[in-house]
């Protein structure tokens, strides 16, 4: 293919977005913020529902502040129209004639405003079009919205975690919402891709029930090949071995001893004996050496019995340290506040304070998930003031005169 | 419609293994990459010696777990542990456009396959590595898995009911989503920079680093000295939002968000009674009194069973789902009508259901998944093609356990 002069250093140097995603596939955009497309968030006049997501931060002297709207919309910039009227629609048909993608969520949300995909296409042949809906584009459920419990449900991930005890219990921090918007990214490169053959972007129909369906893990193929119905693991380890085990100052994650790892049960029951733990040398016992015992429900509950009095006199960040100079997959169960003062992230410099105009506070955000070598992510930038990018946009760009604008305004348009 | 597949005409030489890095070049497959999988006899993957198997369909090549991820692909069988074989991969990597590992940081620099290793006989390589925690910074060499990650990354102490042990997703979850999918986005972009510049690059993916972006908002939080809180299933804008079991023991979500839909979930659930009972008049009434409002809603359902329960739900306009297990989920007919589901044929397993990359492109003829490759059946084929080996020099390094 012929090579083409690019701008700037970043893969998707101009590449413009336009974002009609709720908190659904709001992320999805994002992604795309941190590989240098410039993205467009749509929002009513007042803004987005997204900021009013969870987590909040509130004070006395602040305003209410949505940490999650923070984090999946930095880098954006923000247009404010009121798509109930005519002219509010008129101005977003010259936005997605000025742009290579548009991304919707949690309904088909042009389509609602009577631009059907083919009447995207007359407007910008070349657009590639992404809707995230929760059970797919025929599958529109009768009420709104569908949540994250209800996708998270629906997409089987809600049926794997929790306890045995009290029921299922979901994942934190909405990840059907990740789990969607990172597979409505990939859809949009992938149009961007398909454009570059074809000069057709193509519309792209991303169900979040699939996204989480992802993550089932080997239970699919259990029930379809053996009839078996995984159920959920709990806080009951799943052999000795692997699982979440109490320390001195909480709770440690680990996986030794199943295939593959299977040096790793050795190098355990060394450590524990080194350590003079009276408990463990019940593991020099033969039995304990067969995989298949370990299995044994008599098996796991002696483990956690004969581990936690080892870790108890110790804290996480100690047996982290241990295990893995010994080959054992041991992690401390971070708080966020531990992530925050990780040694490793720290010298990665993985964490970068940015300064947030609207709220005027900083915060601290992670570096993109990747790291690009030649065309390198852009490093997180803030969040914009609803609707600051109108007059760059609206006046600058499509040359709508200030008196215009000002009518558009107070009109309640923008 | 007919589709030029996006990726078509590309080359992938993946030596990806077990979770995370199998399922980026499985999608990269579905997009019409040429996915050439690096295995051998003496260093098989651990995913393909994973359960679930077919009773009586055991070994190398029965594995569902190693099916599930790894369909579309071709497998050639090259034992790294011999000179000549690490010889005909390097030759291998001279040709394609993408390379592919998930190895600790080290495995590839002792076989002479570092990015620069590789960049100096073909510049417009791109080169992906997905390390636990990245290739430099005192713990690089730190080992784990899915769930290991996961806790390092603080979803796991997020993730449970309020007071009990964490527990997070109950799975592997980093290696299924989070970690693929981000790979895939670095991936593509960088695919779609080479295509219009020739420059190819490296691309790391710290697993620790991409799945502490999932709980980015919770960093954001603590950032503004706010602790975040386990909060299990509640949310602050509904309630009830929860999930409650049947008579048949299956479970369900029910969420209300307004007055309207709690009204209707009362009479539903034939507790209209409650309709006037000043615990539960407002959002804010009902979010005070939530404990009981749940165990009142939990008693309730009991009586239904789940599937009558459903259908009363949506009839009667109340956010609700399923919670589907993997039997439920493998036999949602939504998930087949949308081919996410596709029925493939195994020589070994025989018919297994194996799911798409999850979006569709409407109006386009749906892809068709092609079944897992056995153990080095793509060997002769991709070598006679990419390299010109003949069919005797195949055979003779067959013996010498070197194609193998």
């Amino acid at each position: 293919m012929a090579s083409m002069p690019v701008l700037d250093s970043s893969a998707l140097a101009g590449i413009r977005v336009i974002d009609l995603a709720d908190e659904l596939a709001a992320y999805a955009s994002r992604l795309l913020v941190d590989l240098g497309a410039e993205v467009i968030r749509v929002e009513p006049p007042g803004g987005s529902s997204a900021r009013r997501v969870a987590p909040i931060v509130a004070g006395p002297d602040m305003p209410m502040l949505s940490t999650f709207e923070r984090f999946v919309n930095a880098g954006k910039r923000s247009v404010t129209l009121n798509l109930e009227t005519a002219e509010g629609v008129a101005i977003l048909v010259d936005l997605l004639r000025s742009a290579d993608l548009v991304i919707e969520s949690a309904v088909p949300v042009l389509e609602a405003l009577g631009i059907s995909s083919e009447r995207l296409r007359e407007i910008n042949p070349r657009i590639g079009q992404v809707i995230v809906t929760p059970f797919g584009l025929d599958h529109v459920p009768a009420w709104a919205p569908a949540n994250d419990l209800i996708v998270m449900g629906a997409g089987g991930l809600l049926h794997l975690g929790g306890y045995p005890d009290v029921g299922p219990v979901t994942a934190y921090g909405s990840q059907s919402r990740f789990a969607a918007s990172i597979f409505a990214a990939v859809a949009a490169l992938t149009a961007l891709l398909q454009r570059d053959l074809t000069g057709e972007a193509g519309t792209f129909d991303v169900s979040a029930q699939e996204c989480v369906a992802q993550a089932l893990e080997d239970s699919a193929a259990t029930y379809a090949l053996t009839g078996r119905v995984r159920e959920r693991q709990g806080d009951r380890p799943r052999e000795a071995g692997t699982g979440i085990y109490r320390c001195r100052d909480g709770y440690v994650s680990m996986v030794a001893g199943r295939l593959g790892t299977a040096r790793a049960w050795t190098a355990l029951v060394q450590w524990l004996n080194d350590d003079d733990t009276p408990e463990a040398v019940e593991l020099l016992e033969e039995r304990w050496n067969q995989f298949a015992f370990r299995q044994s429900p008599e098996a796991i509950a002696d483990f956690v019995r004969i581990f936690e009095a080892f870790a108890l006199k110790h804290d996480k960040q100690e047996l982290y340290v241990e295990a893995q100079a010994r080959m054992i997959a041991l992690s401390p169960v971070s708080s966020v506040d531990d992530v925050l003062g990780n040694k490793q992230l720290a010298f990665r410099d993985f964490f970068i304070d940015v300064a947030d105009s609207e709220f005027e506070k900083t915060m601290t955000y992670p570096r993109a998930p990747y790291s690009l070598s030649e065309t390198p992510a852009l490093a997180p930038r803030a969040a914009p003031r609803v609707g600051e990018d109108n007059v760059p946009v609206l006046v600058d760009e499509f040359g709508i005169s200030f008196e215009a604008y000002r009518s558009l305004v107070e009109r309640g348009v923008v | 419609m007919t589709v030029v597949l996006p990726l078509a005409g590309l080359r992938v030489l993946d030596f990806c293994w077990i979770g995370a890095g199998a399922l980026v070049t499985k999608t990269l497959a579905e997009l019409g990459a040429e996915v050439y999988r690096v295995e051998s006899h003496t260093h098989p993957d651990n995913l393909r010696l994973t359960p679930p198997f077919r009773p009586g369909a055991e070994g190398l090549e029965g594995s569902g777990y190693f099916a599930s991820r790894n369909s579309t692909k071709q497998s050639i069988a090259i034992n790294m542990a011999t000179e000549r074989g690490r010889e005909i991969a390097f030759e291998l990597a001279t040709k394609v456009d993408v390379v592919t590992s998930n190895f600790r940081p080290g495995i590839m620099k002792r076989w002479g396959f570092t990015y620069e290793d590789v960049r100096a006989a073909n510049p417009g390589v791109i080169y992906l590595t997905m390390p636990m925690q990245g290739a430099d910074g005192p713990h690089s060499s730190f080992i784990g898995f899915g769930s290991t990650i996961s806790a390092l990354a603080g979803l796991v102490n997020l993730s449970g009911e309020p007071g009990r042990v964490p527990v997070g997703t109950g799975t592997h979850y980093p290696d299924h989503v989070p970690n693929p999918g981000h790979a895939l986005v670095a991936m593509l972009a960088a695919i779609r920079h080479a295509r219009r510049t020739g420059e190819g690059q490296e691309i790391e993916l710290s697993q620790f680093e991409s799945t502490v972006n999932v709980i980015g908002p919770a960093i954001l939080e603590a950032s503004l000295g706010q602790e975040p809180v386990v909060t299990g299933n509640r949310t602050d804008d509904a309630v009830p939002n929860g999930v409650f079991q049947c008579s048949d023991r299956a479970w369900v979500v029910v969420s209300c968000h307004t007055d309207v839909q709690w009204t209707a979930l009362l009479e539903v659930l034939d507790l209209s009674g409650l309709a006037n009972d000043p615990r539960f008049r407002t959002v804010p009434d009902r979010k005070t009194n939530e404990d009981e409002l749940e165990a009142l809603v939990a008693a309730a359902v009991l009586r239904h069973f789940r599937s009558e329960l459903l259908v009363a739900l949506e009839a009667a306009g109340i956010p609700n789902a399923p919670v589907n297990s993997s039997r439920d989920i493998v036999e949602d007919p939504v998930l087949w009508d949308r081919g996410f589901w596709q029925n493939v044929q195994h020589p070994v397993i025989g018919a297994m259901p194996i799911s798409r990359t999850p979006f569709r492109v409407v109006g386009h003829e749906q892809f068709t998944l092609v079944r897992p490759p056995l153990l080095g059946e793509h060997t002769l084929d991709v070598l006679s093609r990419e390299l010109g080996m003949s069919a005797e020099e195949h055979d003779q390094l067959v013996a010498e356990k070197v194609l193998y």
